[in-house]
């Protein structure tokens, strides 16, 4: 018997370090991929839930979620390449075109 | 297993559609095309058949709950869980409606092969001819009036597609959305019918909804408030007063077009229906008067516009809406299967007269004015025989189908004792007999008037559309024998395959006395075929002229079709101008007075203020501008253009909301 | 007991390979500890009996995502990588308000506390879900069929190159 509480725990740590990789990294691609350790520690929670709940919909939300993290990656990459031809960099550093 | 039959125009369409338009040849379009109409035919043979044999009248096939159950309270009261599945349903009434859309619907696939052959646009308009040809089949064979509906507007879709199909002529294009806009206010009489039924019986299921009609769960007004609004969704689908102006100007469509969904199959959508809640009809007795003289009057008011027309295709437009009326007064008396018998007769004839007239325009290279025909007669042999044999089939000459339905409804009409109704039909019939033989005379006969562009290039037809011609003339002589009376010595046969789907209704008339009407009607048309021929062929149409030079208002008001469009144009489309005019007077007038009469009091209190303006203000002003300035260049700093800052400030918001959130609660 | 450890198995092992993830210099590395991360939390989903949720975590995260990140960070060339610039302080607070975040949310969790389980039948499985999946949730799932639609068309329109000719 998983305690639900363990499992909240293990999905928002997941969740935290992601949300520092987005915050403490400059490579665009690693960003990327930080951005899935959230979307994943959110999923571990929606799933924990749906298992504690004994509904279907934790599974039902976090499907949704995947289907989300599906878009969120290919329309990611397409401005990864399109900026990369760009600027020829992955920094974000680089990426400061709003600057005021 | 009937599912089949609307499955493959669905496959046409999209194969036509999605691939051909880009990547098929010509020759592989027409295949798909025919291929899917063909296919779709012998399913309903096949299905046709299936229902002769089986024991059941009639077969529901649900696919899926399309809504899923939801509590509606009724007008009494009652709490009734209304769910809406995507069903369909196969009986007799459906399995004539399915023969005759996928049956006409093949013919003139094929003719269309021919005539569209030089057009840019060949896989667009057979992906659209098959698409129109799955939604009718939609429409014809729903179970309920949500899948019905779909149908319903899927036709209106695609009459509008094929209307405006050469979009780049403007008329064409007006035509659609006339056609469409006039078609908008029916289905909007149609929805709110459904409505209606859906508020006093908590279902649209047509089983159900004759149930509980049978039942006497419906009090007499909702019935006839409820059939009323059906109705007035059938006036616009089949081009009934009041709402018959477009079907004239959808005569910018291809002829194809014209023949299969102008007058074989679309435009008889409305008699289906009110066929198909006969029950509804039946019950409320009023709705019923108000179809019978609805198409009666029709019948003959499109009829004396057709008197007139110079266009060939549209003296035929006038004479569909004018049988379509001589249909729904069949079925205004009750005689549901007279109305079909005619639909159905109908159809192979004025289909046949639509393609022969697109094989005359397709001989004289576009020409449609009758004004510039004539002679033909030895130029096209073939397509003139046909013709003919339309043309006597329509005017209800003894021995051709039209004859028999045409009787039939008038029969009936009679044996209800609404001699006035009667009298109309018969009215209308003399019309039709005479302008289509002035039609023919003008066309064919007499000395030929084309001009050197059309008159160059004078072809008879290719055999591709000759042939479905041929068989639809065979059609339009023999069709009518599946429903030979009883006083002819027939077994009436069609009316009692629609007996499961329609009931019965007896004509209680002696047999002498339907002898007699036959002999009147048959009069009446040989009279009115004899006097087009003595005022067209015989005096060169010189009666018609000084006809029209001596009664001048009455030829110009009918010629004019009755000022209908500009009425209409002045009510609905003036009265918009004339509200957007009135609103703008208000604003011109009073408001601008107003705002005129305030800027007078402003500018002399304004000179007042300049004073105070120049002195006090001004530095104040530019105070505040200063200020500004200092702050954005602050400010400016925040904007640092890097993702992970804006991301860190999202992040410390949630973090502020949340902190809000621990401490306070 | 048993789905207990391989739980806290598959947790650890989520947590330590995401960590790894986010500390790498190399994005092909990232790339890898990513993929440890999904199949960990797969798993992780397996011990919740979600086993639905787990077979298309690991179809779609593991089959498709994942081999996404590492054609883009081929076709990119991630060979001139640049160590990156941050200094120490800036980099403890950026790792610090996360970590402020999550206290908090467990801060919040503990105080409202958790309503008790409901009875515990093994009925919210597979069937139950598909079917709520095409009833009640029909509409979210029409919008994220279009929402893929567009994704599609979005994708491209923004990745490809907006002049054939033009070696940019």
């Amino acid at each position: 018997m998983i305690p639900i509480e363990a499992v909240l725990g293990l999905g928002l740590i997941v969740f935290t370090i992601g949300l520092a990789g987005v915050l403490v990294r400059k490579n665009l691609v690693i960003m990327l991929m930080s951005l899935e350790l959230l979307l994943n520690g959110v999923n571990i929670i929606l799933a924990g839930l749906g298992r504690h709940l004994n509904s279907p919909r934790g599974s039902i939300f976090a499907l949704f979620v995947i289907i989300m993290a599906v878009s969120e990656a290919a329309v990611g990459f397409a401005l990864v390449l399109s900026y990369f031809r760009h600027k020829k960099s992955y920094d974000t550093d680089a990426l400061n075109d709003l600057k005021g | 297993m009937f599912l089949l039959i609307p499955l493959f125009p669905l496959l046409g369409a999209a194969v036509n559609g999605l691939v051909g338009i880009r990547f098929f040849s010509r020759r592989a379009v027409g295949v798909t095309a025919v291929g899917a109409a063909g296919l779709s035919f012998a399913a309903a043979v096949a299905a046709f058949a299936g229902l002769l044999r089986s024991a059941e009248p009639v077969l529901v096939k649900t696919l899926f709950t399309w809504v899923p159950a939801s509590l509606v309270r009724t007008a009494g009261g009652r709490a009734v869980s209304l769910s809406l599945d995507l069903a369909f349903r196969y009986d007799s009434l459906a399995a004539v409606m399915t023969l005759v859309v996928t049956g006409v619907g093949l013919l003139i696939h094929i003719y269309s092969v021919g005539y569209m052959a030089h057009d840019r646009s060949y896989a667009r308009f057979f992906a659209y001819l098959n698409l129109f040809t799955f939604a009718m089949l939609i429409l014809v064979l729903g179970a309920n009036l949500g899948v019905m509906f779909i149908g319903w507007e899927g036709v209106g879709l695609c009459s509008y597609l094929l209307i405006g199909f050469w979009f780049t002529k403007d008329a064409a294009a007006a035509a659609g959305k006339k056609a469409f806009i006039t078609n908008r206010v029916g289905d909007f009489g149609f929805l709110l019918g459904t409505g209606i039924l859906i508020y006093a019986l908590g279902t649209v299921d047509i089983a159900g909804i004759t149930a509980a009609v049978e039942g006497g769960m419906l009090a007499k007004g909702t019935a006839t408030a409820a059939a009323l609004l059906l109705f007035l969704g059938a006036t616009g689908k089949s081009a009934q007063i009041p709402l018959y102006t477009w079907l004239p100007d959808a005569m910018e469509g291809p002829t194809p077009v014209s023949a299969l969904i102008h007058a074989a199959t679309m435009v008889t959508a409305g008699v289906y229906m009110v066929a198909r809640f006969h029950a509804l009809f039946s019950f409320s007795g009023t709705a019923l008067t108000v179809v019978a003289l609805t198409g009666a009057f029709t019948a003959v008011y499109a009829a004396t516009m057709g008197l007139v027309q110079t266009d060939i295709k549209r003296v035929l437009a006038y004479s569909t809406i004018s049988q379509i009326g001589t249909m729904f007064m069949g079925l205004g008396v009750g005689a549901y299967a007279a109305g079909m018998f005619h639909l159905v007769t109908h159809a192979f004839f004025k289909s046949l007269l639509f393609l022969a007239a697109g094989s005359v325009i397709h001989a004289l290279s576009g020409e449609q004015d009758m004004r510039k025909m004539g002679g033909l007669k030895k130029h096209v042999p073939r397509t003139y025989r046909v013709f003919l044999v339309g043309a006597l089939a329509i005017s209800g000459v003894p021995g051709l189908s039209g004859f028999f339905s045409k009787d039939e409804i008038l029969a009936s009409a009679f044996a209800s004792g609404n001699y006035l109704v009667w009298a109309l039909g018969l009215a209308g019939a003399a019309l039709t007999a005479f302008y289509m033989f002035r039609l023919i005379f003008l066309t064919f006969h007499g000395e030929e008037r084309f001009t050197p562009e059309s008159g160059h290039h004078l072809h008879e037809s290719p055999p591709v559309m000759l042939v479905p011609l041929q068989v639809l003339a065979v059609l339009a002589i023999f069709g009518g024998y599946v429903g030979l009376p009883r006083v002819l010595g027939g077994g009436a046969w069609f009316a009692r395959f629609l007996k499961t789907s329609v009931g019965v209704h007896e004509t209680h008339l002696p047999a002498g006395t339907e002898i007699l009407l036959m002999m009147v009607s048959v009069g009446v048309a040989v009279a009115a075929i004899y006097a087009a021929y003595a005022v067209y062929v015989k005096r060169r149409g010189e009666p018609a002229r000084r006809f029209s030079e001596k009664f001048k208002t009455l030829y110009r008001t009918v010629s004019r079709k009755y000022y209908v469009d500009e009425a209409y144009n002045k009510i609905f489309v003036g009265g918009v101008f004339a509200a957007g005019r009135t609103a703008d007077w208000i604003d011109r007038r009073i408001i601008d007075g107003l705002v005129d009469g305030a800027a007078g009091l402003a500018r002399r209190v304004s000179r007042l203020a300049i004073f105070f303006d120049e002195r006090v203000v001004d530095d104040a002003v530019n105070g505040v501008g200063r200020v500004h300035l200092i702050a954005s260049s602050l400010l400016r700093r925040l904007q640092t253009g890097y993702i992970y800052n804006y991301a860190l400030a999202v992040v410390l918001g949630a973090a502020l909301v949340i902190t809000l959130v621990v401490t306070v609660f | 007991m048993i789905t207990l450890a391989v739980f806290s198995l598959f947790g650890v092992l989520a947590v330590v390979s995401a960590v790894l993830v986010v500390v790498q210099k190399n994005a092909m590395h990232s790339v890898l500890y990513l993929a440890f991360t999904v199949l960990a939390t797969a798993g992780v989903f397996f011990t919740l009996q979600a086993e639905y949720l787990g077979a298309i975590q690991i179809l779609v995260y593991g089959g498709g995502i994942v081999v996404l990140y590492i054609f883009v960070i081929i076709i990119v060339n991630l060979k001139e990588i640049v160590p990156e610039q941050r200094r120490l302080i800036p980099k403890i607070f950026l790792v610090g308000v996360p970590v402020l975040l999550c206290a908090e949310v467990v801060t919040l969790v503990l105080r409202t506390g958790f309503p008790a389980a409901p009875p515990r039948e093994d009925g919210a499985g597979f069937k139950e879900m598909a079917e709520m999946f095409l009833s009640s949730y029909l509409l979210p799932f029409e919008a994220a069929s279009v929402l893929l639609l567009a994704v599609l068309v979005g994708a491209i329109v923004v990745a490809r190159r907006k002049h054939i000719d033009d070696p940019d």
